[in-house]
């Protein structure tokens, strides 16, 4: 086969594709209500899980101060007095990795009265009763490594001599860090169960789109049109659903999201922290474009190939 | 250009459409095929469209063997055969032009070309000022008339037509009947399915008769007046 004449089929091919892209967009603006239909059962099946895959997202880059919240207070026993608190506050600065500072019981009982405005309960008491407080905190860092820092300290300091509780107020902070995680394993569930049902959705409408278009396909047949050229068309229209589903549930995302901003940007301004909503950036939006439109071609390549054989079947024609 | 050499044909549940059929269409030759209903005449040209295979025998179209030509290929047959219907098989949402322009689009023609096509094809039937029209706003015969130019468009060596003048009125037929003549002289092989005998008759051209899925008569070009059925 010489060079031009594989030229020339190449460019057959490219005019026939290009047959099939315009003829598939025509069918699906021919009937536009339809269409958009589908679009937008196909965009709320994908808003969910990227909803939620936003929501989980935002919750992680909320600054949770892990190196503030994730210090170890450690209550000395009161008999160890100012000497036991001194011993233990040089011990650590010996081990080294951790700031630590001492609060005497009358700094504490200071504190105690004005933060809990029980000023005159102090008096009750004859002596201070609040113990030697040493508060040990970790570099500054992410939560995996204060994690780590924690799990490091802990065990030594419990081990130690005269040493009466060691709280850990970094655990509910672990805690949220298995509910995120949990938040990630229900969206990869989610993720996948609506994937499946992007692709059943358009398998279905391809499905009676063949058969909207039975007389179509019976002509182009019988003029000569392959297998590949009649199925074009549909496998093209599978992609544009689930592209057009993958936009829709990108807009009522960011519509979310600007529904969602005002209060919680109250809400954050009352725990004193500043968060901006984030939403997907331009690489993940376009991800999701692709990924909306390989669905549905998906969907559309299950559908096609089956119900042109079973039509051609009930009509006689063979391909 | 076509030939059949003992061709049959049995469909499911023991029906015999054909039985032992043999005939030789030359290349430029026109020959009309009459029966009555039932008598095999559809599934003749349905074996030469590929749209059946034979149950025994052997069907040449173009020179090539269809009967060991795989279902795959059925395609590119039938893109080396015009097919006329007799319900025309128009697509009823695209216009003319487009319904024309089909079997070009398929075969993924340069659109200057298939403009030009399209319109000589138009212009050959007599329906050029119609491009833009929808088929449903023709009548029978116009319609009929755009499934010619649809099946001569991509200028094939043969032209077969299923009772194209079926839902025709006698004046119309003449008319259709006259165009096949005049593609003919133009070099294409024509074979036409017709139960209409008079109209046969006085085109004084070849004549296969089937009756039963059998061959029965095979009239020469220029005999008239002997029975055709």
């Amino acid at each position: 086969m010489s060079d031009s004449t594989t030229r020339q089929q190449m460019r057959s091919w490219g005019r026939r594709q290009l047959y099939s892209l315009f003829s598939s967009i025509g069918t699906l603006l021919s009937h536009k209500l339809a269409t958009l239909m589908t679009a937008l059962v196909l965009g709320i099946a994908m808003a969910l899980p990227l909803g939620l895959f936003v929501s989980v997202e935002n919750l992680r880059a909320v600054d949770l101060r892990a190196s503030e919240f994730g210090s170890i207070t450690v209550f000395l026993q009161r008999e160890g007095g100012e000497g036991l608190a001194n011993a233990l506050a040089e011990a650590v600065s010996e081990r080294g990795g951790a700031g630590v500072s001492l609060i005497s019981p009358d700094e504490g009982m200071q504190e105690f009265t004005t933060a809990s405005g029980f000023g005159q309960a102090a008096d009750i008491f004859d002596e201070n009763p609040l113990p030697w407080v040493a508060v040990l905190s970790p570099p500054p860092g992410r939560q995996a490594e204060v994690d780590a820092w924690v799990r490091d300290w802990e065990p030594w300091l419990e081990q130690r001599e005269g040493i009466e509780l060691v709280q850990v107020d970094h655990k509910w902070m672990q805690r949220l860090s298995g509910l995120l995680a949990l938040g990630d394993a229900v969206i990869t569930v989610l993720a996948v169960l609506f994937s499946l049902a992007v692709v059943v959705v358009v398998a279905n409408t391809i499905r009676l789109d063949v058969a909207n278009r039975a007389e179509e396909i019976e002509v182009m047949s019988l003029v000569g049109a392959n297998n590949g050229f009649i199925r074009q068309p549909f496998l093209y229209s599978g992609f544009w659903y689930g592209l057009a589903g993958a936009a829709l549930a990108l807009l009522l995302l960011f519509a979310g999201l600007a529904y969602l901003q005002p209060p919680l940007e109250r809400l954050m301004d009352a725990y004193g922290n500043q968060h901006q909503l984030v939403g997907l950036g331009p690489d993940r939006a376009l991800l999701v474009l692709l990924m909306g439109g390989l669905l549905g071609l998906a969907g559309a390549w299950l559908s096609v190939q089956r119900h042109l054989r079973l039509l051609a079947h009930g009509r006689g024609i063979r391909h | 250009m076509i030939t059949f050499e003992h061709v049959s044909k049995r469909y499911p549940g023991g029906i015999s459409a054909l039985k032992d059929v043999n005939f030789e269409l030359a290349a430029g030759e026109m020959a009309f095929l009459t029966g009555h209903s039932g008598a095999g005449k559809s599934t003749l040209l349905r074996l030469v469209m590929m749209l059946e295979t034979s149950s025994g025998g052997q069907v040449f179209v173009n020179g090539q063997n269809l009967s060991k030509t795989p279902l795959s290929m059925a395609p590119k047959v039938r893109r080396r055969v015009g097919m006329i219907f007799q319900d025309h098989k128009l697509l009823r949402d695209k216009t003319v032009f487009d319904n024309v322009a089909l079997p070009l689009l398929i075969a993924g023609m340069r659109y200057v070309e298939i403009r030009k096509r399209v319109r000589a094809a138009l212009d050959k039937v007599g329906l050029l000022h119609k491009e833009r029209a929808w088929p449903p706003a023709l009548s029978g015969g116009e319609q009929q008339r755009v499934g010619i130019a649809r099946a001569i468009v991509s200028m094939p060596p043969i032209l077969i037509a299923d009772e194209p003048t079926g839902n025709l009125d006698p004046e119309l037929s003449r008319e259709l009947f006259a165009l096949f003549d005049e593609i003919n002289q133009q070099g294409v092989t024509v074979l036409i399915a017709s139960h209409d005998l008079a109209l046969v008759r006085a085109m004084s051209r070849r004549v296969l008769v089937l009756s039963g899925g059998n061959l029965v008569d095979d009239i020469p070009a220029g005999v008239t007046g002997r029975s055709a059925s």
